[in-house]
């Protein structure tokens, strides 16, 4: 199979199987932030407004390269806001507006 | 998110706040889409709340007091096997994400290990969340391919007479092991025989025993 030929049949997620590292049995306690973005995705869900496979299917679109370089609940937030939008949801500019007051109060 | 310093009209018998570090870019947005949500009323800030205290009320004893049962009463473990969901309803554990669960019991020639090969997806109404190593490539990419020396890696080695069984998970359906009941435990009642069963024994990959013996 060429390089391409598994860029079409391989999604991003899609890694059963591959080669890859011997495990490492590695943990960590949830940051605050993460908690709450984890409780959001299950009341995005119990919502209907978005579901476990259009989040998994979010993430994905996020393409490899930032699916490989964010962590776990960076994928999930950004993959939230990117399926809010498509759903008409959220526009960018409520968005970027709410980023800059967000920002503003804190210290 | 933004912290503010409570009125200090009490005795200080508590250790002192660390002043917040400045939240990154994506908790930034995480507050904002969730602000924004329950401005437009699409939820409400209460439940993010609740969840978080589901989510905190969802540990590995659960799943561990499941199957001291079912090694216990024959019964349960049937219908346990049979519909993994109702079984752990009928002990009042709630499926909160509306997940089914599948059973999957370890035998003398069976050992079975679940994984998600996708993304994360986990038994967590019984379970919590999973951890770390569970989310990441190795496992994932390896569990489906090469699951003996996968097991190896944790310390597990299963005999090659012993048929490994793999469970890959998807968003509806999710899978517990039920590990073997530990030789010896002949006269454990049910809370001792819970202590025994960790996180990893319920994903398989790792024996239940008697506490401090190596097998």
């Amino acid at each position: 199979m060429t390089d391409t030929e598994n860029l079409v049949t391989r999604l991003p997620n899609d890694i059963g199987g591959l080669p890859a590292d011997r495990i490492e049995i590695v943990d960590h306690e949830l940051e605050a932030w993460e908690k709450r973005c984890h409780a959001l995705a299950d009341v995005l869900d119990f919502q209907k407004i978005i579901n476990t496979e259009e989040k998994r299917c979010g993430v994905e679109a996020l393409g490899a390269e930032m699916v490989g370089k964010l962590s776990y609940y960076e994928r999930w937030i950004v993959a939230f806001a990117n399926i809010l939008f498509r759903k008409q949801i959220l526009t960018p500019t409520e968005l970027a507006l709410k980023m800059a007051e967000v920002e503003a109060r804190c210290p | 998110m933004s912290q503010t310093l409570h009125d200090h009209d009490h005795a200080h018998d508590h250790p002192a706040i660390e002043q917040a570090a400045r939240p990154g870019y994506y908790e930034m947005l995480e507050t904002a889409v969730r602000e924004l949500l329950v401005e437009k009323k699409l939820i409400a800030a209460d439940e993010i709340r609740r969840q978080i205290e589901v989510l905190d009320s969802r540990t590995p004893a659960l799943g561990a007091r499941i199957v001291a049962r079912a090694w216990v009463d024959p019964d349960f473990r049937a219908r346990l096997l049979a519909d993994g969901r109702a079984a752990c309803e009928e002990c009042g554990i709630s499926f909160y994400d509306d997940t089914s669960l599948i059973v999957v019991e370890n035998t003398d020639k069976i050992h079975n290990l679940i994984v998600c090969t996708l993304c994360s997806c986990y038994p967590r109404p019984v379970l919590g969340l999973p951890p770390d190593w569970y989310k990441l490539k190795p496992y994932r990419a390896r569990a489906v391919s090469d699951p003996r020396a996968v097991l190896a890696e944790f310390g597990t080695i299963i005999p090659d007479n012993i048929e490994v069984r793999v469970h890959d998970s998807t968003a509806m359906v999710r899978y517990l092991v039920l590990p073997k009941r530990p030789e010896g435990t002949e006269n454990y009642a049910e809370e001792q025989l819970a202590a025994l069963v960790t996180r990893d024994t319920m994903i398989g990959v790792a024996p239940a025993q008697i506490q401090g013996s190596a097998s």
